[in-house]
Protein backbone atom coordinates (compact mmCIF):
# COMPACT_ATOMS: atom_id res chain seq x y z
CA UNK A 1 0.00 0.00 0.00
CA UNK A 2 1.87 3.15 -1.35
CA UNK A 3 1.94 5.90 0.70
CA UNK A 4 -0.04 9.23 -0.30
CA UNK A 5 1.35 12.38 -0.07
CA UNK A 6 -1.41 14.71 0.33
CA UNK A 7 0.44 17.77 0.13
CA UNK A 8 1.44 16.66 -3.66
CA UNK A 9 -1.61 16.37 -4.70
CA UNK A 10 -2.78 19.83 -3.58
CA UNK A 11 0.45 21.08 -4.42
CA UNK A 12 1.18 22.72 -1.62
CA UNK A 13 4.07 22.04 0.71
CA UNK A 14 3.77 21.26 4.69
CA UNK A 15 3.85 25.16 5.83
CA UNK A 16 0.72 25.31 4.32
CA UNK A 17 -1.95 27.65 6.31
CA UNK A 18 -5.77 26.81 6.36
CA UNK A 19 -6.51 29.40 4.12
CA UNK A 20 -3.66 27.73 1.76
CA UNK A 21 -5.09 24.38 2.21
CA UNK A 22 -8.65 25.79 1.70
CA UNK A 23 -7.91 27.69 -2.02
CA UNK A 24 -5.83 25.51 -3.61
CA UNK A 25 -8.39 22.43 -2.88
CA UNK A 26 -10.98 24.98 -4.36
CA UNK A 27 -9.30 26.13 -6.88
CA UNK A 28 -8.11 22.30 -8.02
CA UNK A 29 -11.31 20.64 -7.37
CA UNK A 30 -13.06 23.69 -9.84
CA UNK A 31 -11.04 22.45 -12.68
CA UNK A 32 -11.70 18.79 -11.68
CA UNK A 33 -15.17 18.83 -10.67
CA UNK A 34 -17.01 15.78 -12.29
CA UNK A 35 -19.81 17.80 -12.88
CA UNK A 36 -17.56 20.23 -15.49
CA UNK A 37 -15.91 16.99 -16.87
CA UNK A 38 -18.36 14.94 -18.08
CA UNK A 39 -17.40 11.20 -19.07
CA UNK A 40 -13.74 12.36 -18.17
CA UNK A 41 -12.52 9.45 -15.93
CA UNK A 42 -9.12 11.18 -15.13
CA UNK A 43 -10.59 14.04 -13.76
CA UNK A 44 -13.02 12.13 -11.89
CA UNK A 45 -10.30 10.43 -10.32
CA UNK A 46 -8.05 13.31 -9.66
CA UNK A 47 -11.48 14.64 -7.97
CA UNK A 48 -11.00 11.95 -5.92
CA UNK A 49 -8.00 12.15 -4.69
CA UNK A 50 -8.48 15.70 -3.70
CA UNK A 51 -11.09 15.56 -1.80
CA UNK A 52 -9.41 12.78 0.25
CA UNK A 53 -6.81 15.07 0.01
CA UNK A 54 -8.79 18.18 1.67
CA UNK A 55 -10.36 15.57 3.93
CA UNK A 56 -7.28 15.01 5.85
CA UNK A 57 -5.82 18.56 5.72
CA UNK A 58 -8.44 20.91 6.32
CA UNK A 59 -8.90 18.81 9.24
CA UNK A 60 -6.28 19.83 12.30
CA UNK A 61 -6.38 16.39 13.92
CA UNK A 62 -6.42 14.40 11.17
CA UNK A 63 -3.58 16.54 9.69
CA UNK A 64 -1.64 16.29 12.93
CA UNK A 65 -1.70 12.24 12.70
CA UNK A 66 -1.24 11.73 8.96
CA UNK A 67 2.08 14.64 10.03
CA UNK A 68 3.15 12.80 12.33
CA UNK A 69 2.86 9.46 11.18
CA UNK A 70 1.75 10.03 7.62
CA UNK A 71 5.02 9.22 6.07
CA UNK A 72 6.34 6.06 8.75
CA UNK A 73 3.10 5.02 9.23
CA UNK A 74 3.68 1.33 8.76
CA UNK A 75 6.04 1.91 11.83
CA UNK A 76 4.73 4.62 13.93
CA UNK A 77 3.90 2.81 17.44
CA UNK A 78 0.80 4.15 17.58
CA UNK A 79 -0.50 4.00 14.48
CA UNK A 80 0.25 0.66 14.26
CA UNK A 81 -2.18 -0.14 17.49
CA UNK A 82 -4.60 1.97 16.28
CA UNK A 83 -4.43 -0.38 12.65
CA UNK A 84 -4.30 -3.35 14.89
CA UNK A 85 -7.03 -2.24 16.59
CA UNK A 86 -9.22 -1.68 13.63
CA UNK A 87 -8.16 -4.89 12.44
CA UNK A 88 -7.81 -3.96 8.28
CA UNK A 89 -6.09 -6.58 6.09
CA UNK A 90 -3.40 -4.56 4.75
CA UNK A 91 -3.50 -4.81 0.54
CA UNK A 92 -1.26 -3.36 -2.55
CA UNK A 93 -1.48 -2.31 -5.76
CA UNK A 94 -3.11 1.35 -6.71
CA UNK A 95 -3.75 3.25 -3.73
CA UNK A 96 -7.11 4.34 -4.32
CA UNK A 97 -10.45 2.21 -4.14
CA UNK A 98 -12.17 1.89 -7.30
CA UNK A 99 -14.65 3.71 -5.73
CA UNK A 100 -17.40 1.57 -6.85
CA UNK A 101 -18.65 1.33 -2.89
CA UNK A 102 -19.36 4.80 -2.67
CA UNK A 103 -16.55 5.95 -0.63
CA UNK A 104 -14.05 6.12 -2.75
CA UNK A 105 -11.00 6.42 -0.39
CA UNK A 106 -7.53 5.22 -1.02
CA UNK A 107 -6.29 1.87 0.79
CA UNK A 108 -4.08 4.11 2.75
CA UNK A 109 -6.41 6.91 4.18
CA UNK A 110 -8.79 3.96 5.15
CA UNK A 111 -5.83 2.10 6.66
CA UNK A 112 -4.95 5.09 8.99
CA UNK A 113 -8.30 7.20 9.22
CA UNK A 114 -11.07 4.25 9.04
CA UNK A 115 -13.17 4.13 6.13
CA UNK A 116 -16.53 5.58 8.47
CA UNK A 117 -15.23 9.35 7.70
CA UNK A 118 -17.54 11.07 5.30
CA UNK A 119 -15.99 13.89 2.93
CA UNK A 120 -17.28 17.27 3.74
CA UNK A 121 -16.07 17.23 7.99
CA UNK A 122 -19.45 15.13 9.46
CA UNK A 123 -22.09 17.13 7.29
CA UNK A 124 -25.08 15.02 6.76
CA UNK A 125 -25.59 15.88 3.28
CA UNK A 126 -27.06 13.61 0.77
CA UNK A 127 -24.94 12.70 -1.83
CA UNK A 128 -26.34 10.71 -4.76
CA UNK A 129 -24.64 7.49 -6.34
CA UNK A 130 -21.75 7.39 -8.71
CA UNK A 131 -23.24 7.53 -12.20
CA UNK A 132 -22.36 4.67 -14.35
CA UNK A 133 -21.45 4.27 -17.70
CA UNK A 134 -21.58 0.93 -19.71
CA UNK A 135 -21.81 0.62 -23.95
CA UNK A 136 -23.34 -1.85 -25.80
CA UNK A 137 -22.61 -3.34 -29.23
CA UNK A 138 -25.83 -3.18 -31.71
CA UNK A 139 -26.07 -4.69 -35.23
CA UNK A 140 -28.12 -2.49 -37.76
CA UNK A 141 -30.43 -5.05 -37.75
CA UNK A 142 -30.52 -5.37 -34.00
CA UNK A 143 -31.29 -1.67 -33.89
CA UNK A 144 -34.02 -1.52 -36.44
CA UNK A 145 -36.53 -3.27 -33.51
CA UNK A 146 -37.55 -2.50 -29.94
CA UNK A 147 -36.11 -5.37 -28.09
CA UNK A 148 -35.16 -6.22 -24.54
CA UNK A 149 -31.27 -6.82 -23.52
CA UNK A 150 -29.82 -8.17 -20.12
CA UNK A 151 -26.84 -6.40 -19.01
CA UNK A 152 -24.48 -7.42 -16.40
CA UNK A 153 -23.35 -4.02 -14.90
CA UNK A 154 -21.11 -4.38 -11.53
CA UNK A 155 -22.07 -8.06 -11.30
CA UNK A 156 -25.96 -6.81 -11.39
CA UNK A 157 -28.23 -8.03 -14.13
CA UNK A 158 -30.06 -5.24 -15.52
CA UNK A 159 -32.78 -5.67 -18.31
CA UNK A 160 -33.52 -2.79 -20.69
CA UNK A 161 -35.64 -1.79 -23.17
CA UNK A 162 -33.68 -0.75 -26.16
CA UNK A 163 -36.65 1.27 -28.87
CA UNK A 164 -36.46 0.74 -32.21
CA UNK A 165 -34.13 3.65 -34.40
CA UNK A 166 -31.44 4.69 -31.97
CA UNK A 167 -28.42 5.79 -33.11
CA UNK A 168 -24.56 4.88 -32.86
CA UNK A 169 -23.33 6.68 -30.39
CA UNK A 170 -26.38 7.54 -28.62
CA UNK A 171 -26.73 7.48 -24.83
CA UNK A 172 -29.38 6.35 -22.87
CA UNK A 173 -30.30 6.98 -19.01
CA UNK A 174 -31.08 4.26 -17.03
CA UNK A 175 -32.24 6.21 -13.59
CA UNK A 176 -31.37 4.62 -10.09
CA UNK A 177 -29.34 1.65 -11.64
CA UNK A 178 -25.49 3.67 -10.49
CA UNK A 179 -24.26 3.13 -7.20
CA UNK A 180 -25.65 3.03 -4.00
CA UNK A 181 -26.07 7.09 -2.97
CA UNK A 182 -25.17 7.85 0.32
CA UNK A 183 -26.36 9.36 3.74
CA UNK A 184 -29.96 8.09 2.37
CA UNK A 185 -29.23 9.73 -1.38
CA UNK A 186 -30.72 9.12 -4.40
CA UNK A 187 -28.94 6.24 -5.89
CA UNK A 188 -26.64 7.19 -9.08
CA UNK A 189 -27.71 6.49 -12.67
CA UNK A 190 -26.25 3.82 -15.21
CA UNK A 191 -25.42 5.67 -18.40
CA UNK A 192 -25.48 3.30 -21.57
CA UNK A 193 -23.94 4.44 -24.97
CA UNK A 194 -24.86 2.43 -27.86
CA UNK A 195 -22.49 1.51 -31.14
CA UNK A 196 -24.17 0.66 -33.89
CA UNK A 197 -22.08 -1.36 -36.73
CA UNK A 198 -22.51 -0.85 -40.05
CA UNK A 199 -24.14 -2.95 -42.48
CA UNK A 200 -22.76 -4.61 -45.66
CA UNK A 201 -25.36 -4.01 -47.56
CA UNK A 202 -27.65 -1.26 -45.78
CA UNK A 203 -26.29 2.16 -44.90
CA UNK A 204 -28.20 4.16 -42.88
CA UNK A 205 -28.29 8.02 -42.69
CA UNK A 206 -30.15 8.97 -39.53
CA UNK A 207 -33.41 7.52 -40.20
CA UNK A 208 -33.31 6.81 -43.87
CA UNK A 209 -31.53 3.54 -45.46
CA UNK A 210 -29.57 3.28 -48.32
CA UNK A 211 -28.75 0.83 -51.01
CA UNK A 212 -27.20 -0.60 -53.97
CA UNK A 213 -29.13 -2.74 -56.41
CA UNK A 214 -28.17 -4.46 -59.31
CA UNK A 215 -30.25 -4.24 -62.35
CA UNK A 216 -29.62 -6.11 -65.82
CA UNK A 217 -29.05 -4.54 -68.57
CA UNK A 218 -32.58 -5.58 -70.32
CA UNK A 219 -34.88 -4.41 -67.29
CA UNK A 220 -33.05 -1.07 -67.73
CA UNK A 221 -33.56 -0.36 -70.70
CA UNK A 222 -37.52 -1.91 -71.41
CA UNK A 223 -38.33 -2.04 -68.14
CA UNK A 224 -40.08 -4.38 -65.48
CA UNK A 225 -40.28 -5.22 -61.82
CA UNK A 226 -37.17 -5.83 -59.39
CA UNK A 227 -37.61 -7.56 -56.01
CA UNK A 228 -35.72 -6.04 -53.52
CA UNK A 229 -34.62 -7.60 -50.19
CA UNK A 230 -35.40 -4.32 -46.87
CA UNK A 231 -35.10 -4.47 -43.65
CA UNK A 232 -38.60 -5.17 -43.16
CA UNK A 233 -38.93 -7.92 -46.08
CA UNK A 234 -39.26 -8.27 -49.04
CA UNK A 235 -40.56 -5.15 -51.56
CA UNK A 236 -41.35 -5.22 -55.35
CA UNK A 237 -40.24 -2.44 -56.87
CA UNK A 238 -40.91 -1.02 -60.45
CA UNK A 239 -37.86 -0.15 -63.08
CA UNK A 240 -38.96 2.31 -65.46
CA UNK A 241 -38.06 1.61 -69.06
CA UNK A 242 -34.39 4.17 -70.34
CA UNK A 243 -33.19 3.65 -66.59
CA UNK A 244 -30.14 5.38 -66.28
CA UNK A 245 -27.31 3.69 -64.49
CA UNK A 246 -26.99 5.22 -60.37
CA UNK A 247 -30.60 6.29 -61.22
CA UNK A 248 -31.99 6.50 -57.23
CA UNK A 249 -35.27 6.17 -56.43
CA UNK A 250 -37.08 6.76 -53.23
CA UNK A 251 -39.26 4.31 -51.23
CA UNK A 252 -41.35 6.83 -48.92
CA UNK A 253 -41.88 4.86 -45.42
CA UNK A 254 -39.10 1.69 -46.20
CA UNK A 255 -36.38 3.10 -43.54
CA UNK A 256 -35.26 2.87 -40.49
CA UNK A 257 -37.74 3.20 -37.37
CA UNK A 258 -37.73 6.93 -35.96
CA UNK A 259 -36.90 6.79 -32.47
CA UNK A 260 -39.08 6.75 -29.92
CA UNK A 261 -42.48 7.09 -33.02
CA UNK A 262 -43.72 4.20 -32.90
CA UNK A 263 -44.98 3.55 -36.70
CA UNK A 264 -42.76 6.23 -37.89
CA UNK A 265 -39.98 5.43 -40.52
CA UNK A 266 -37.42 7.18 -42.67
CA UNK A 267 -37.05 6.70 -46.45
CA UNK A 268 -35.49 4.17 -48.72
CA UNK A 269 -33.21 5.04 -51.37
CA UNK A 270 -32.44 3.05 -53.83
CA UNK A 271 -29.49 3.93 -56.10
CA UNK A 272 -29.64 1.41 -59.39
CA UNK A 273 -26.42 0.10 -60.98
CA UNK A 274 -26.99 -1.59 -64.51
CA UNK A 275 -24.71 -4.24 -65.15
CA UNK A 276 -23.20 -4.51 -68.35
CA UNK A 277 -23.64 -8.29 -69.68
CA UNK A 278 -20.48 -9.78 -70.09
CA UNK A 279 -19.10 -13.26 -71.93
CA UNK A 280 -21.65 -12.18 -74.93
CA UNK A 281 -22.22 -14.83 -77.54
CA UNK A 282 -21.86 -14.09 -81.50
CA UNK A 283 -25.07 -14.06 -81.99
CA UNK A 284 -25.30 -11.13 -79.22
CA UNK A 285 -22.95 -9.18 -80.33
CA UNK A 286 -23.81 -9.03 -83.64
CA UNK A 287 -27.62 -7.89 -82.28
CA UNK A 288 -25.65 -5.31 -80.25
CA UNK A 289 -23.56 -3.97 -83.42
CA UNK A 290 -26.66 -3.50 -85.18
CA UNK A 291 -28.65 -1.55 -82.44
CA UNK A 292 -25.85 0.54 -82.55
CA UNK A 293 -25.79 1.33 -86.39
CA UNK A 294 -29.96 2.20 -85.40
CA UNK B 1 -50.36 10.09 -14.22
CA UNK B 2 -48.95 13.55 -14.55
CA UNK B 3 -48.58 13.97 -10.43
CA UNK B 4 -46.29 10.87 -10.90
CA UNK B 5 -43.61 13.33 -12.46
CA UNK B 6 -43.59 15.69 -10.25
CA UNK B 7 -42.06 15.96 -6.41
CA UNK B 8 -43.73 18.54 -4.01
CA UNK B 9 -41.14 21.54 -3.08
CA UNK B 10 -41.18 21.12 0.69
CA UNK B 11 -40.08 17.47 0.16
CA UNK B 12 -37.18 18.19 -2.32
CA UNK B 13 -36.11 20.24 0.40
CA UNK B 14 -35.97 18.08 3.32
CA UNK B 15 -34.98 14.82 0.83
CA UNK B 16 -31.87 17.00 -0.42
CA UNK B 17 -31.35 18.89 2.78
CA UNK B 18 -31.48 22.48 0.85
CA UNK B 19 -33.35 25.24 2.21
CA UNK B 20 -36.58 26.79 0.37
CA UNK B 21 -34.86 30.28 0.30
CA UNK B 22 -32.17 28.08 -1.84
CA UNK B 23 -35.27 26.79 -4.19
CA UNK B 24 -36.91 29.72 -4.61
CA UNK B 25 -33.43 31.85 -5.75
CA UNK B 26 -33.31 29.08 -8.46
CA UNK B 27 -36.71 29.77 -9.25
CA UNK B 28 -36.12 33.46 -9.36
CA UNK B 29 -33.39 33.74 -11.61
CA UNK B 30 -34.87 30.68 -13.84
CA UNK B 31 -32.61 28.14 -13.55
CA UNK B 32 -35.29 25.59 -12.40
CA UNK B 33 -38.46 25.57 -13.17
CA UNK B 34 -41.67 24.92 -11.02
CA UNK B 35 -45.44 24.07 -10.80
CA UNK B 36 -48.21 24.67 -8.82
CA UNK B 37 -51.01 22.05 -8.69
CA UNK B 38 -54.05 22.59 -5.75
CA UNK B 39 -51.66 25.56 -4.06
CA UNK B 40 -48.77 22.86 -3.35
CA UNK B 41 -45.73 23.72 -5.50
CA UNK B 42 -44.15 20.94 -7.62
CA UNK B 43 -40.63 20.35 -8.99
CA UNK B 44 -40.60 18.10 -12.34
CA UNK B 45 -38.80 14.53 -11.46
CA UNK B 46 -36.88 15.30 -14.97
CA UNK B 47 -35.42 18.10 -13.60
CA UNK B 48 -33.89 16.70 -10.51
CA UNK B 49 -30.54 15.62 -12.39
CA UNK B 50 -30.02 18.98 -13.21
CA UNK B 51 -30.61 20.64 -9.31
CA UNK B 52 -28.44 18.17 -7.90
CA UNK B 53 -25.94 19.31 -10.16
CA UNK B 54 -26.68 22.69 -9.05
CA UNK B 55 -26.43 22.18 -5.61
CA UNK B 56 -23.10 19.81 -5.62
CA UNK B 57 -21.81 23.11 -7.49
CA UNK B 58 -23.08 25.16 -5.01
CA UNK B 59 -21.85 23.37 -2.43
CA UNK B 60 -18.92 21.58 -3.08
CA UNK B 61 -17.15 24.20 -5.38
CA UNK B 62 -18.92 27.54 -3.45
CA UNK B 63 -19.95 28.68 -6.55
CA UNK B 64 -22.91 31.57 -6.33
CA UNK B 65 -25.75 31.29 -8.50
CA UNK B 66 -24.68 33.56 -11.32
CA UNK B 67 -21.43 31.54 -11.93
CA UNK B 68 -23.70 28.04 -11.96
CA UNK B 69 -26.06 29.81 -14.87
CA UNK B 70 -23.05 30.68 -16.45
CA UNK B 71 -21.89 26.92 -16.19
CA UNK B 72 -24.95 25.26 -17.07
CA UNK B 73 -25.15 27.73 -20.21
CA UNK B 74 -21.51 26.23 -21.58
CA UNK B 75 -22.40 22.91 -20.54
CA UNK B 76 -25.55 22.80 -22.15
CA UNK B 77 -23.95 24.16 -25.11
CA UNK B 78 -20.63 21.83 -24.83
CA UNK B 79 -23.92 18.55 -25.01
CA UNK B 80 -25.43 20.15 -28.04
CA UNK B 81 -22.22 20.20 -29.61
CA UNK B 82 -21.38 16.57 -29.07
CA UNK B 83 -24.79 15.72 -29.68
CA UNK B 84 -23.90 17.73 -33.47
CA UNK B 85 -20.35 16.16 -33.31
CA UNK B 86 -21.87 12.70 -33.02
CA UNK B 87 -24.74 13.57 -35.81
CA UNK B 88 -21.60 14.96 -38.40
CA UNK B 89 -19.50 11.53 -37.63
CA UNK B 90 -22.36 9.23 -38.10
CA UNK B 91 -23.18 11.25 -41.33
CA UNK B 92 -19.13 11.26 -42.50
CA UNK B 93 -19.25 7.36 -41.61
CA UNK B 94 -22.13 6.76 -44.05
CA UNK B 95 -19.77 8.53 -47.09
CA UNK B 96 -16.71 6.66 -46.03
CA UNK B 97 -18.63 3.17 -46.20
CA UNK B 98 -21.02 3.77 -49.35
Amino acid sequence: MPFVDYYQVLGLDKTASEKDIKNAYRKMARKYHPDLNPDDKAAEKKFQELNEANEVLSDPEKRKKYDQYGKDWQHGEEYEKARQSRGRAQSGGNPWSSGDDGGGFSDFFESMFGSSSGFGGGRQTRFKGQDYQAQVHLNLRDAYETHKQTLNVNGKNIRITIPAGIENGQTIKVTGHGGKGTNGGPDGDLFITFTVANDEKFKRSGNDIHLKEDVDLYTAVLGGDLVIETLNGKVKLPVKPETQNGTVVRLKGKGFPVYKKEGTFGDLYVTFNVKIPTNLTEKQKELFTELSKS
Amino acid sequence: METKQLIATDKFCTFYNVKYSFVESLLEIGLIEAVTVSEQQFIHIEHLQKIERIIRLHDELDINLEGIEAIHTLLDRIEHMSSELNSLKNRLRFYEQF
